[in-house]
């Protein structure tokens, strides 16, 4: 809820009465971090998510305005400590009865109406003994009872700035968690002892999974870890069948759910969900494929070449990719036939031929502005390469000066006027005021930045791109590349 | 003992809940008039509009002040500010 309970906390203890309103389905949520924040008890009433604001506001006017008058009940005048169990034991007994435990699950009333697994993300898991956590433990020189906190100095959500040694406050509930409990999570997951540090990587992170909108959290590992864990990164590389991909994309997904309390229906409110967050969505860039002079994602983001780093995204909006057919991607750069070669004007000239000129500025126009992860395959990135892309940086801006269109068309989407801040603000680019510019002023729908998009070079064949809504550096001020060396 | 009966430790994945001291509410305001009352605005302008327009049109004898974002974030009172606040409204929380 981005700060608004701590917010109204500070102003309740400080002797200001507040009155929130909300939405029914936000209940839940507003209760668990009014008590986080220290005022349990604090006073709120739902709008309406569909009746019209004026005829909504008078139902609720004389009632809201109450709650700063209304004198307090006994319980509201109340003072003390929440003190919460912390049992390290969960629970003692045979396998069989650890599985149906930890599979147990709870009733979400609406907006969900279902069960919901109170340990796990619904299916079965390698149980966490006391023996195997200490045996996920010898993945990792951290001490059991180490704090997880961060590694770095880095960019949080909202130009927070996070230093080295701050304690990690998982989402949405604000829980802290110690390596022993990441380790559980590991196990639980299905990983094995040197997938350890990875996970403790993605733990610095907090293992966000957004509010109310359709938002995927997935990850990409650079670096020698690639080949250490055996990731794949060639065909099908976001797909299953990968051991070591699949139990990590998992942790995420269980500590998600047991370290920062994100229970669908409660306080993981993403409206339909996404099925990336399904089982979990971890795959590695194939660094040994990428054209000369292009770098990796470590090197990208100021690590050495030889240090291995993951990628953390919680991106917001959809997966494109199925644009044209390899084959017909074939036809363009062989022999300039096909569609493709007429779109471009081609016909009959063999390649090199710049394919982005066939998707681009399209990938916007039905689609949320923004940065973009391009994933595309290592024939692909020779094409921009022999073409006179030395660099992913020459891509990048490419690919945003493609993207411009009239302030007229931008004004018409809708995330722009949460991230214009209703337009009260001014253009990034020329620094104006939003509401002096003409119509036909151009604005990059690509984002701020050039740098805003990255690409990952897989290493299968079948010629395709995928494009993931990401904003990669810089959205809120999120820096989303962690060590993994720090936690070996 | 059969190895399917054998008992076993299993830990709790669950991250650590930190204890919070919690405290009262703030006393509530004995009336509305001539009150200083803060509106923090944060997004959802169908409601927070018509919502502000009728507070200052049904409670003119109130001292409305306002901050709004289109983000959820609020846009804070100062410290100063707050001395000199009654009470606030924020709307809307998500």
């Amino acid at each position: 809820m981005w700060g608004q309970l701590p917010y109204l906390a500070k102003l309740e203890k400080a002797g200001i009465p507040t009155a929130l309103i909300d939405f029914d389905d936000q209940h839940e949520m507003v209760k668990q971090e009014a008590l986080a924040a220290g005022v349990p008890n604090i006073r709120y009433i739902p709008a309406s998510r569909t009746i019209p604001g004026p005829e909504d506001v008078d139902q609720w006017l004389e009632p809201m305005l109450e709650m700063l008058t209304r004198p307090l009940t006994e319980k509201e005048k109340e003072s003390g400590m929440y003190t919460p169990s912390q049992d390290r034991i969960l629970f003692e007994g045979t396998l069989d009865e650890a599985q149906e435990f930890y599979q147990q699950t709870r009733h979400v009333p609406e907006p969900l109406n279902a069960p919901i697994s109170v340990y796990t993300d619904g299916l079965p898991i390698v149980l966490p003994t006391e023996e195997r956590v200490r045996e996920m433990l010898k993945g990792t020189s951290h001490k059991p009872d180490e704090l997880i906190a961060y590694q770095s100095d880095r960019g949080g959500r909202f130009e927070r700035r996070i230093k080295k040694g701050d304690p990690v406050r998982f989402q949405p509930r604000a829980w802290t968690a110690t390596v022993e409990k990441v380790a559980i999570n590991a196990v639980m997951a299905g990983c094995k002892p040197e997938h350890l540090p990875v996970v403790l990587a993605i733990a610095e992170s907090g293992v966000q999974t957004g509010t109310t909108v359709f938002n995927n959290q997935w990850m990409c590992l650079s670096g020698p870890i690639v080949k250490e864990i055996g990731i794949n990164t060639g065909t099908g590389m976001m797909g299953p069948g990968n051991p070591a991909g699949m139990a990590i994309g998992r942790a995420y997904q269980l500590m998600a759910l047991n370290l920062g309390g994100a229970v669908p229906g409660i306080s993981r409110m993403s409206s339909i969900g996404s099925p990336i967050n399904r089982v979990g969505l971890c795959f590695g860039e194939c660094a040994d494929k990428l054209p000369p002079g292009w770098l990796g994602l470590n090197e990208e983001f100021g690590f050495k070449k030889d240090e291995s780093v993951i990628m953390v995204m919680g991106s917001e909006g959809g997966l494109t990719g199925a644009q044209f057919s390899p084959g017909g991607y074939r036809a363009l750069q062989k022999s300039g036939h096909g569609g493709m070669a007429r779109k471009l004007g081609v016909k009959g000239i063999p390649g090199p031929h710049n394919w982005l000129d066939w998707i681009l500025p399209d990938i916007w126009a039905g689609e949320r502005e923004g940065g973009r992860a391009f994933i595309m395959t290592h024939e692909m990135a020779y094409d921009l390469y022999r073409l006179g892309f030395k660099s992913k940086g020459e891509v990048l801006e490419y690919i945003w000066k493609k993207s411009f269109e009239p302030l007229k068309k931008y004004r018409d989407r809708s995330w722009v006027d949460l991230f214009t801040n209703g337009w009260l603000g001014n253009e990034p680019q020329s620094g104006k005021p939003w509401k002096e510019l003409p119509d036909d002023y151009m604005v990059p729908a690509a984002g701020n930045r050039p740098e805003e998009s990255c690409i990952i070079v897989c290493g299968s064949d079948e010629e395709i791109c995928y494009e993931i809504t990401a904003t990669i550096r810089g959205m809120w001020g999120m820096q989303p590349v962690y060590s993994i060396n720090a936690w070996r | 003992m059969a190895e399917k009966d054998k008992v076993y430790k299993f830990l709790s994945p669950v991250g650590m809940e930190l204890p919070v001291k919690t405290y009262p509410l703030a006393p509530r305001l004995d009336k509305l008039d001539g009150k200083t009352i803060h509106i923090s605005i944060t997004g959802e302008p169908d409601i927070t509009i018509p919502l502000e327009k009728k507070l200052r049109a049904d409670y003119p004898n109130v001292n409305w002040t306002q901050k709004k974002s289109y983000m959820p974030m609020p846009v804070m009172l100062s410290d100063e500010e707050m001395k000199t606040t009654d009470a606030v409204i924020l709307a809307v929380c998500w």
